[in-house]
């Protein structure tokens, strides 16, 4: 069991095994889409007026067009990768400043880790969205994926400071105390064990929180500017015209809805739980 | 002991947003020594003195104080339908291998952020329903007094409240299943059973007020669950509640109203979470530490 482990009780084991192989191959496809991106969208980023404004999905434009004539295609594959690209940030940033700093300060010594359990325990008490459009009010929103990790770390640092505090009470670390060895190295230990053991689906909780937090903060307008649109700004984009045109709305939020819920799949999250 | 405990982590959580709310509110100071300023801010929320909106010159206090009853008349909506929902979909969920298996699917409805679905319900209600969504602040007046008013309140908070009622439904369903997955390993039911209790009996008399005391040990994260999609569902649906007011105050860097908001949010999920777990406690319920 890490750090990160869900609760008892959730899909019986053979089935939840298959759902996370079935969420990280979604994310390999994902990936593989992203990487490709230039070569399967037919247009770079912003090409207006290459075929009338909302014209529905039809054999030319495969998921339509959008008000300024642009290829939702072109246009959803472009957002998806800024999306996994800002993801894929926040995430590393969620890791460092969530579960890998949560475990480093509870080894801290004199009462530091009590201390930051503390600030980060009071940051837990706001939404991690309210933290994330915070910071970047505070500062710009060409910071939002490390806001973004930041805003989405303190649950994940309570999680992994009590885990970490109580395999420092483990008969293991009594014995290692016992025998001279230092703390520094048990940390290490314990540190190495925790995420080989758990490093996938911690990375899959975080992308999927941050993907979240992401979005909505460009929904809100404090992300992503356009040319270089996400998913979230895009569907906000479509709020005018997507009750008439459905299709300016529905493909990027497929579109972020799979990312999610593969990253959801691959951590092997129950629905409703917190990433 | 436990619940001085409780109430000192309660406290020190209290301060710790009060002193968060004084480094915000200090950002709005140009110029002059921040860590000075924040104690200055601290001394002035001491005195009940948050300061004024750098945008509308009036107060942050009173208008904090005149959107905050709206955030929690939706909230309260959308924590009705996430009980009315949410309870029975956990009980159900964590019944039964069959439930218990088909329990991943709702996935694929969870990954869609709160914004799709309110935008899908707005969709839904234009083009299939043909019902045109009209926002009304306060309703919940209006649907006392009955009658054309009660109606319009109604369709005022349908919406908003589906969509933070859908939010919350799934904290709530989480909540129920994980208390019921600790409270159905107890060895006590074995032993009841073999006393000739049927399960319905137990399941009424001992694992219902465990369930109930486990969802309420949740009750602050649930709170979290349902301030976020307040926010989503006030910029969608035009409601005019206090995290409406949060974005429109980051937006235009009015660090006063920005500090008092998160403040006044902080302190009720607190206040929530402390409740909640005191509550399970008395309860007798799991995981009430």
């Amino acid at each position: 069991m890490t750090a990160f482990a869900s609760f008892r009780g959730s899909a019986a084991p053979s089935l939840r095994t298959a759902l996370r192989s079935i969420g990280f191959a979604g994310l390999g496809l994902i990936a593989v889409v992203v990487s490709l991106g230039d070569v399967i969208a037919r247009l770079p980023p912003g090409s207006d007026h290459v075929g009338p404004p909302l014209s529905p999905p039809s054999v030319l434009f495969a998921f339509g067009t959008d008000l300024f004539g642009r290829d939702m295609v072109s246009e959803t594959l472009h957002a998806l990768a800024v999306s996994v690209d800002m993801a894929g940030m926040a995430m590393l940033v969620a890791i460092a400043a969530g579960g890998l700093a949560g475990f480093v300060a509870a080894r801290l010594p004199w009462g530091f880790g009590l201390v930051m359990r503390w600030i980060v325990g009071v940051l837990t008490s706001l939404p991690a969205l309210f933290l994330a459009i915070l910071c970047i009010g505070l500062s710009a929103r060409g910071y939002a994926p490390l806001y973004a990790g930041l805003a989405a770390s303190p649950l994940a640092f309570v999680r992994a400071f009590d885990r970490a505090q109580e395999l420092g009470s483990s008969p293991h670390a009594e014995f290692a105390r016992a025998t001279g060895v230092s703390a520094m190295s048990l940390l290490r230990r314990d540190l190495t064990y925790e995420f080989r053991a758990g490093f996938l689906a911690v990375a899959a909780r975080a992308l999927a929180a941050v993907t979240i937090i992401l979005a909505t903060v460009s929904f809100f307008g404090f992300g992503s500017a356009p040319p270089n649109r996400d998913l979230g700004l895009m569907i906000a984009a479509s709020r005018e015209t997507y009750v008439d045109a459905w299709w300016t709305a529905t493909f990027p939020a497929i579109a972020l809805a799979l990312l999610i819920l593969f990253a959801r799949l691959a951590a092997g999250l129950e629905e409703g739980e917190r990433p | 002991m436990w619940l001085v405990r409780q109430f000192l982590k309660f406290v020190l959580g209290l301060l710790g947003a009060l002193i968060l709310a004084a480094a915000v509110a200090a950002a709005s100071a140009h110029g002059s020594h921040y860590p000075r300023e924040v104690l200055v801010r601290l001394f002035d929320f001491a005195h009940l003195n948050f300061g004024t909106s750098s945008i509308s010159g009036l107060p942050a206090a009173a208008l904090v104080a005149h959107r905050l009853p709206a955030t929690l008349e939706l909230m309260a909506a959308g924590a009705i339908i996430a009980f009315l929902v949410g309870a029975p979909l956990g009980v159900l969920l964590g019944r039964g291998h069959a439930l218990r298996a088909a329990a991943p699917l709702l996935q694929l409805v969870a990954a869609a952020p709160v914004f799709c679905a309110g935008l899908g319900l707005l969709w839904l209600a234009a083009r299939v329903l043909h019902w045109t969504y009209t926002p009304q602040p306060l309703p919940w007046p209006a649907l006392a007094e009955g009658g054309h008013n009660a109606l319009l309140a109604l369709n005022a908070l349908s919406l908003p409240g589906l969509t933070v009622g859908a939010a919350g439904a799934a904290a709530v369903q989480l909540a129920v299943r994980r208390a019921e997955s600790h409270a159905i390993e107890e060895p006590y039911r074995r032993g009841l059973k073999l006393m000739g209790l049927n399960s319905f009996e137990i399941d009424r008399l001992y694992l219902a007020p465990q369930v109930f005391a486990g969802m309420l040990a949740g009750f602050g994260e649930i709170v979290l669950a349902l301030f976020s999609a307040a926010a989503v569902a006030e910029w969608l649906f035009g409601w005019p509640g206090a995290a409406v007011l949060f974005l429109k105050s980051v937006a235009l860097h009015d660090w006063n109203v920005t500090a008092l908001v998160l403040l006044a949010f902080a302190s009720v999920s607190l206040l929530a979470d402390f409740s909640g777990v005191v509550a399970a406690r008395a309860m007798g319920g799991v995981d009430a530490s």
